[in-house]
């Protein structure tokens, strides 16, 4: 009980302190309103944000779905032929190294203003931490295990099912839980670039305007989405990973 | 009929500062159902010749025949198994899926033997009523019974043991030499058990193997099997104490030709 309470007075204590500052320098609105104005501006404005919340959340799960199958994958081809991995490893390493929102006007380009672009950028922007954490995860087997399956003439389709694969579970949701945040980040950066309807446009376009309640309340609602998205995460782990490593 | 046939086997492994010779000139012979015991200081090699045994580590040179085939072929018909020091269990599979596991694996189904039920298994080695504990619940000599369970599942022609109790305490390791040498008459396997504690080699052992190290190699081979009476010797017996004298005199010449 406890535990949940704790952050909750964490937060309660700071949204205070927000509205105490904004009532006692006395803040105008349209640079930062009061907790109590976004609160209404949650409520006046519900349909608007559900009407931009829907694409980012689509382009967000989508490219999660997208980013972190397409990681597994390749981290699976990339543990059973070493060749491969020291061929394109570093590849993708470089290709890290690019900044989202570099990339991101260049995927726009070939896909366009639709939900494909931002599922796009979303998807490599989950891509990375899945690869780097599934190869690690792979290769996590002690030779020892290795050696078991060994003795037990397994095929490497029984290493990989019966040891590699259960082995990396661990790290399998530590990258779930990166890209759970990451995964909106990147759909609101290219909704920052172009899009027609979204979070990310929301916010672009209540900044110009000094909409500045509409702004906060599009703010705490990306928050909310990858929040969720982190939650579920997290209860899936604590589901499926029972054991515990010695 | 002899189970296990090494003859002249080098092993030798480049390491950064150089080759190093961990076995040569290895020759031994282990007749069918013997509880064979290898035993020498360590860097002696004789967990290396019990992986070579087992097809983990091929040889430079000689020939290894394990029921007249190669080990290959023995590893591939299953009926070798392996205990290691660790219990390497897995730690998300309960007990009695972790005894299961070799019957998964390897078309165990297409070798045509008849598997030992996981469930007797687990009687046998004293942890019945435990079937869906996880490994990490377990002490460390428990989880070592585990894997035994596990390394008889598949009824091997054949049980490798490489210091399976080295890590456990004297009192723990005296109450699974026990268990081991009942496991032993019951089932009439061939153990080769790879150990540095002289009453361990005393107790369990047939016929002991002395090696000595650097470069690892046979030194003398001991049989017991006239000298102990069958089943377990008593440990605060006189025999038990000048066995195991004698062997530390063996391997104090072992250690004296290096």
């Amino acid at each position: 009980m406890m535990t949940i309470l704790r952050p909750i007075i964490g937060l309660s204590s700071l949204v205070l302190a927000w509205a105490l500052a904004v009532w006692l320098f006395n803040v105008p609105n349209y640079i930062s309103p009061g907790p109590l104005g976004v609160a209404k501006a949650f409520g006046t404005n519900f349909t608007v944000l559900f009407k931009n919340f829907v694409p980012t959340a689509q382009a967000a799960i989508g490219g999660f779905l997208i980013g972190n199958f397409a990681a597994i994958c390749i981290a699976t081809v990339f543990v059973h032929w070493n060749r491969v991995r020291e061929i394109y490893l570093p590849v993708a390493v470089f290709f890290n190294t690019i900044p989202i929102i570099a990339l991101a006007p260049v995927l726009i380009l070939i896909f366009g203003l639709g939900i494909t672009s931002k599922i796009m950028v979303s998807a490599i922007v989950c891509f990375f931490p899945m690869l780097v954490n599934m190869i690690r995860g792979f290769q996590s087997v002690s030779p020892s295990e290795l050696e078991l399956m060994r003795v037990m003439s397994a095929s490497r389709r029984e290493v990989f099912f019966k040891l590699r694969l259960p082995r990396s579970v661990p790290f399998l949701f530590a990258a779930l839980r990166i890209s759970a945040t990451a995964s909106v980040i990147g759909a609101i950066v290219a909704e920052w670039i172009g899009a027609e309807l979204g979070l990310g446009v929301l916010i672009i376009q209540t900044t110009f305007d000094y909409r500045t309640e509409l702004l906060y309340a599009a703010i705490a609602t990306s928050s909310l989405l990858a929040l969720t998205m982190f939650t579920i995460v997290v209860a899936a782990e604590t589901f499926i990973v029972r054991w515990r490593t010695s | 009929m002899s189970a296990i046939r090494v003859s002249g086997v080098d092993v030798t492994f480049t390491t950064a500062s150089g080759p190093i010779k961990a076995l040569s000139n290895i020759a031994i012979d282990i007749p069918r159902g013997q509880f064979c015991v290898l035993i020498g200081p360590s860097g002696c090699g004789k967990s290396t010749l019990l992986r070579v045994i087992a097809d983990l580590q091929a040889p430079d040179r000689g020939e290894v025949q394990v029921f007249g085939g190669n080990p290959a072929e023995a590893r591939h018909a299953r009926r070798i198994s392996f205990v290691f020091q660790e219990a390497t269990l897995l730690p998300w599979r309960s007990v009695i899926d972790n005894v299961r596991l070799p019957l998964e694996v390897g078309k165990w189904k297409s070798v045509g033997r008849p598997n030992r039920d996981p469930g007797e298994l687990l009687k046998l080695v004293g942890l019945s009523g435990r079937e869906s504990a996880q490994p990490h619940q377990l002490s460390g000599g428990q989880r070592q019974r585990v894997a035994i369970a596990r390394a008889l599942v598949t009824r091997p022609d054949v049980l490798l043991m490489d210091e399976p109790f080295g890590a456990l305490d004297e009192i723990t390791r005296e109450r699974l030499n026990d268990e081991m040498l009942k496991i032993w008459l019951d089932t009439g396997t061939t153990i080769v058990f790879v150990t540095h504690s002289l009453p361990e080699a005393a107790f369990l052992g047939q016929s002991v193997a002395v090696m000595a190290a650097h470069p690892g190699r046979m030194s003398q081979t001991i049989n017991l099997e006239g000298e102990k009476p069958a089943g377990a010797i008593d440990r605060s017996s006189a025999k038990f104490f000048e066995i195991t004298s004698d062997l530390r005199r063996h391997l104090e010449t072992a250690e004296g030709m290096a």
